[in-house]
């Protein structure tokens, strides 16, 4: 198991290293700061308060070190995240600022929801060159990143040149964390729909992978993409494949047929490979 | 005798010192805030054009400068890189104090530079910024006002005074 751990202690308010540290990279799942209560560890099956009040102070830190105290270059907060150094993801809730109707930052933060990103290489098991386009389903925290940035490397290794659209930077943050194999581009930063085309256009990519399509013009711009002759590993909010067919929103996906097999993760990280079908 | 012209000298020498060294802090001040001015100039372009983070922000804009804005300038990017403080205002506070010998105006504007740091999105900051530059320029107008007249009073006044004093006390 690979862990930027070293990354997700710097985000923390100092006060708060030692603990965390103490519980280990190996069983620490979340780390949860709410204002005004003592910070929450989650582990597997287990958690632990610390015995100190979070304050206004500690959830500024929290976001200003992910940030590296650049607003300006972490636009994804207004849609209620922030990506940190490690690829460990920074949820923020609080009184949110709509303009227009939509979510465009938050006048005061209240809790934050830090996410520890880890790698477990070979997870994805043994993978074939002729493999055809594959998309992960699974609920929150089941593993479907690490199970694709697995899938993206077995593949890279394989000689397959794989573009990666890593719009959150979770995929394959920057540093030496997570590797992603011989033959991988990343483009980090960029949405989904608009990574595609231009890694469509410029990279003459044999696959192309994206993480969590949520919205219609994700799904459009994957059946795009494959209607070039490019395969596709993709990963998806479901709790089953009937669930997942369930979603209106990826009703173009199914219909389409584009997914022939579908890996199917469970709350134990183990994952299925089933058929698609219609 | 010769006791009495050895402090008449050294008076006038202390005093005439005092008055020239003034005359260098106003130098000194002019050049720093030149200097500053450079550095917002750098610390704009680079984020208009590549929204570079803080910290190489603050590095890059140090290895175009040199003297204490450039210490200031390090030590920021370092405290920030640091993350021990919650916000970029208390890292220029850390910055500022472990660094000696910078001239008043310039550390008051380097003050306000810390207060609009990493607070606002792209455009306040650059408002941020080009508000903190606006000071700085107005500053160094005034000191650039009637420097040379100036300059000469604080070097003549010094010895003059020391010329006095030594009247007197002789």
């Amino acid at each position: 198991m690979k862990c930027a751990w070293k990354d997700l202690l710097s985000i923390l308010p100092a006060w708060m290293r030692l603990p965390v540290d103490k519980v280990g990279r190996e069983s620490c799942q979340e780390v949860r700061l709410r204002l005004g209560i003592p910070p929450e560890i989650v582990m597997y099956g287990k958690h632990v308060w610390l015995d100190r009040q979070v304050t206004r102070d500690d959830l500024n830190q929290c976001i200003n070190s992910a940030s590296r105290y650049s607003p300006w270059n972490s636009t994804t907060a207004g849609q209620g995240y922030l990506t940190a150094s490690g690829g460990h993801r920074i949820g923020i809730c609080g009184e949110g600022i709509i303009k227009n109707g939509i979510l465009t930052g938050f006048r005061e933060v209240r809790s934050l929801c830090i996410r520890v990103a880890r790698d477990y290489p070979g997870i994805a098991g043994e993978l074939s060159g002729k493999m055809q386009s594959v998309l992960i389903i699974g609920a929150p925290g089941w593993g479907k990143t690490t199970l694709l940035r697995d899938l993206i490397r077995g593949l890279s290794n394989l000689d397959q040149h794989i573009a990666v659209v890593d719009e959150r930077g979770e995929l394959f943050p920057s540093g030496p964390a997570f590797s992603p194999g011989k033959c991988s581009d990343v483009l980090c930063g960029c949405s989904k729909r608009e990574g595609i085309e231009v890694l469509l256009r410029t990279m003459g990519p044999d696959w192309i992978a994206v993480d969590e399509i949520t919205a219609g013009e994700d799904c459009e711009a994957l059946l795009k993409a494959a209607y070039c002759g490019v395969k596709l590993a993709a990963t998806a909010h479901a709790g089953s494949l009937d669930d997942f067919k369930k979603r209106p929103v990826y009703r173009p996906l199914v219909e389409s047929g584009l997914f022939h097999h579908v890996m199917v993760l469970r709350q134990d990280k183990s994952w299925t490979l089933e058929r698609m079908g219609k | 005798m010769n006791f009495k012209w050895i402090g008449a000298i050294m008076v006038i020498v202390g005093c005439g010192g005092f008055g020239f060294s003034l005359a260098a802090a106003h130098r000194r001040e002019e050049a720093t805030l030149q200097q500053l001015i450079f550095a917002l100039d750098y610390m704009e372009c680079e984020l208009q054009y590549r929204l570079t983070p803080l910290p190489d922000l603050c590095r890059a804009a140090a290895g175009e400068q040199r003297g204490c804005v450039r210490d200031v300038l390090l030590c920021l990017s370092r405290e920030l890189d640091a993350q021990i403080s919650p916000d970029a205002e208390r890292c220029m506070q850390a910055a500022l104090s472990s660094v000696e010998d910078i001239p008043k105006h310039t550390r008051g504007a380097l003050a306000d530079m810390g207060k609009t740091l990493g607070r606002f999105d792209l455009s306040g900051q650059l408002k941020g910024l080009e508000q903190v530059r606006a000071s700085c320029r107005a500053e160094l107008e005034s000191l650039r006002s009637n420097r040379e007249p100036q300059l000469r009073s604080y070097q003549t006044l010094g010895l003059c005074a020391g010329a006095a004093l030594t009247i007197l006390l002789v």
